[in-house]
């Protein structure tokens, strides 16, 4: 069966555009000409991942970023007209997994769905991992805290799997950018910044000092022993 | 006035003028002054000494006279000696042809004979005269009643001496009153130059870049009106650059979503290029050669609009420069190429833009590519508080009348006839100028006719310019750490 993308945007041409090259790709594409519509057309079909313009009449993209996360784990693709910080951290604080700018290639668009639906589905740790009072259940998919369920977005857990599996180890940026976004060196940080704040505020007591991800200045990241 | 006649006094500057000036202002002031006061001082006491003079020798020629007239045959000698004389002064008396006087120096021969045909006449008489290279006055005075004459003669020489003296202390203060003149005339010129001291330092450092210098406000009136037109000529200016930055940066953006349908759409084509007539897969090879240039130029000139806006923010990361360079190298394309790295600058863990870094590789080498038949190798080497990349290809080498102007936007020198199936945007070199201007470093050109050197220098701990600034916070010093825009995790 092949998965399922919705396009948010408002622009008729781009999406036209978009969904012929998606859909030479092989993915089924739905599509939303608003962030309402989007919403909408998310809860009503099975969906595998959501592209989102942020500039949207109305409701903007941020927005109904936000609301999706209220519900779905579901892998989103923000797209932006600009590289700038307040875009981007935005747009991820808002619960993105990642983004493309304006105008991007089709291949592009494709290969940053592939890399978000590969590692949705090539979860190969096999047994638990735990720290604290955190378990990680790379199976099942699952984050426990005191053994109560916490929700997390699948590229959240991916990189929470990832420092786990190197308990005290430092990991660079382009090393987690390459395993769980599958980006070269190049890859924006800051995308692993704003999921690594996401995740303290999820499993740490107090996000703002935290005790199992640490920050290695000038360096990366590492889960602390 | 003729400028030519004024240039060797324009030339002296503004401040020295003003302080000669003053100085010889002072001096004319002082020196009249003094004048006034030494001739005033020398009428009056020359006045004082001569009615005193006088009055002393009637007095004295009155008692002569009466004791003359008192016994027939006096002891003249010492008659003289019993006046009452003042110090310097000595007497001589005539009596029927014979010259009695109080000092064998000083005797009928001492007095000038004008003045003594003169008295021994019957006339009273006073006269200035030099003796023994001293100034004297001798007062004649005839005592007719006793047959005989008076004379007194006085030395001047100690008024002459007080003149002197007074005369040596004006211009004293003649003398210094001028220098005086002249320091105030340093001092004030330099303090009402101060302000434009200050204006022209914040012109240049407008000049060099740094937009939002703003001089403070002065208490002076005279002084706020210049700040005040200075702070609207660089607020004007300021917006005119902004409004010519933000229209380049409106209509790259406006750009943007035709470019996607476009990029998009041309993506589909070629997904299915095999479908096509041969003819149409020329046209299609062509549109997106095309297309993939004007991408670039797009987004080349948002990137060069945020730098003239302001608003582009490096996003730091430490970094080692050598495994960056053999990165950038490799997505520049340049994958044979080698990149030699200094062992001394091997490990150097720097601070720096990494997508603006990969830039700047990626467009030397392009621009290596494009003009100079390609990249021969890549270097990483150490410099004084600072780290070079060097990008080196075949040459022929940039002209040096060139070799800064090549880093202007468009600038396209006597390479331009190498254009032509090149995918350049124009926009690559001073994109490189930009990115590592903003890392606060340099970029240059250098090299023969075999081969160009485009060196990268980075200055070491964080020379990050004004770019670094996130939004808002105009008004911050340069040298602001950057660290508050390097990306912090956590």
């Amino acid at each position: 069966m092949s998965s399922r993308i919705l396009l948010v945007e408002d622009d008729e041409r781009i999406r036209a555009s978009t969904r012929l090259a998606l859909e030479d790709e092989g993915y089924d594409v739905s599509e939303a000409g608003s962030g309402e519509a989007g919403l909408e057309e998310f809860s009503s079909k099975a969906t595998d991942i959501v592209l989102i313009d942020l500039m949207l009449p109305g409701m903007d993209g941020f927005e109904c970023c936000r609301r999706l996360r209220r519900t779905s784990a579901v892998p989103v693709i923000m797209v932006t007209a600009r590289t700038d910080t307040h875009d981007v951290v935005a747009g991820l604080e808002a619960g993105a997994d990642d983004y493309v700018t304006k105008p991007f290639v089709a291949k592009e668009l494709t290969a940053r769905i592939r890399a978000l639906l590969r590692r949705a589905r090539s979860m190969g740790e096999p047994s638990t991992l735990s720290f604290g009072d955190v378990e990680v259940r790379p199976d099942e998919g699952t984050v426990l805290r005191d053994g109560k369920e916490i929700h997390c977005t699948r590229t959240e857990f991916r990189l929470l799997c990832e420092l786990a599996a190197n308990p005290g180890k430092v990991l660079t940026r382009e090393q987690l950018l390459d395993r769980v976004w599958g980006y070269d060196y190049f890859g924006d940080g800051r995308l692993v910044d704003v999921h690594v704040r996401r995740l303290r505020t999820k499993i740490e007591e107090d996000p703002g000092n935290p005790r199992h991800i640490m920050t290695v200045r000038g360096m990366g990241y590492k889960l602390a022993v | 006035m003729r400028p030519s006649r004024w240039r060797p006094w324009r030339a002296l500057g503004l401040r020295s003028r003003v302080t000669v000036t003053f100085g010889l202002g002072a001096l004319a002031l002082s020196a009249t002054m003094a004048a006034l006061t030494y001739f005033t001082a020398r009428q009056f006491i020359l006045h004082e000494r001569e009615t005193a003079i006088l009055r002393q020798a009637y007095v004295n020629a009155s008692l002569a006279r009466s004791s003359l007239l008192r016994s027939s045959s006096p002891n003249i000698t010492q008659l003289l000696d019993s006046l009452d004389t003042l110090p310097g002064s000595l007497s001589v008396l005539e009596q029927r042809g014979f010259w009695y006087a109080t000092s064998f120096s000083v005797g009928e021969n001492a007095i000038p004979g004008s003045l003594r045909g003169l008295v021994l006449h019957g006339t009273p008489a006073t006269q200035h005269f030099v003796l023994a290279g001293s100034d004297q006055m001798v007062v004649g005075i005839p005592l007719p009643a006793v047959g005989a004459a008076y004379f007194e003669v006085f030395s001047l020489a100690e008024l002459a001496r007080t003149l002197q003296i007074l005369a040596l202390a004006l211009a004293g203060a003649a003398l210094v009153t001028t220098a005086a003149g002249a320091v105030i005339g340093r001092w004030a010129s330099s303090r009402a130059l101060r302000p434009l001291g200050e204006v022209s330092k914040a012109a240049e450092t407008i000049a060099r870049g740094s937009l939002k210098t703003r001089l403070g406000a002065a208490d002076d009136p005279d002084l706020s009106a210049l700040a005040s037109s200075f702070n609207e000529m660089a607020d004007a200016l300021l917006e005119r650059i902004e409004r010519e930055a933000r229209f380049t940066s409106d209509v790259s953006h406006e750009l943007r979503s035709p470019l996607t349908t476009l990029a998009t759409s041309i993506g589909v084509l070629e997904a299915h290029r095999d479908e096509l007539p041969p003819r149409s897969r020329r046209a299609l090879h062509l549109l997106s050669g095309e297309m993939r240039r004007f991408q670039r130029m797009v987004d080349d000139l948002l990137e060069i609009s945020r730098v003239d806006t302001g608003s582009a923010e490096l996003l730091l990361d430490e970094v080692e420069v050598g495994e960056l360079a053999r990165h950038a190298a490799q997505a520049a394309g340049a994958i044979r190429v080698p990149v030699e790295v200094d062992p001394a600058v091997a490990g150097l863990r720097v601070s720096l833009d990494k997508r603006r870094m990969e830039r700047v590789v990626a467009n030397l080498v392009a621009n290596a590519g494009q003009y100079a038949g390609g990249v021969t190798r890549l270097a990483v080497e150490a410099a004084p508080g600072a780290v070079r990349l060097v990008v080196a290809d075949r040459g022929p080498g940039v002209p040096v009348a060139e070799r800064e102007r090549i880093f202007e936007r468009f600038y396209r020198g006597q390479a331009s006839g190498h254009r032509g199936a090149t995918e350049g945007t124009g926009l690559g070199l001073s994109l490189v100028a930009e990115h590592v201007r903003l890392h606060g470093g340099t970029v240059w050109v250098e090299g023969d006719d075999q081969e160009n050197r485009f060196v990268v220098e980075l200055p070491l701990g964080g020379g990050a310019r004004d770019g670094s600034r996130s939004n808002g916070a105009a008004g911050l010093p340069d040298d602001r750490p950057s660290a508050s825009v390097s990306r912090e995790a956590g």
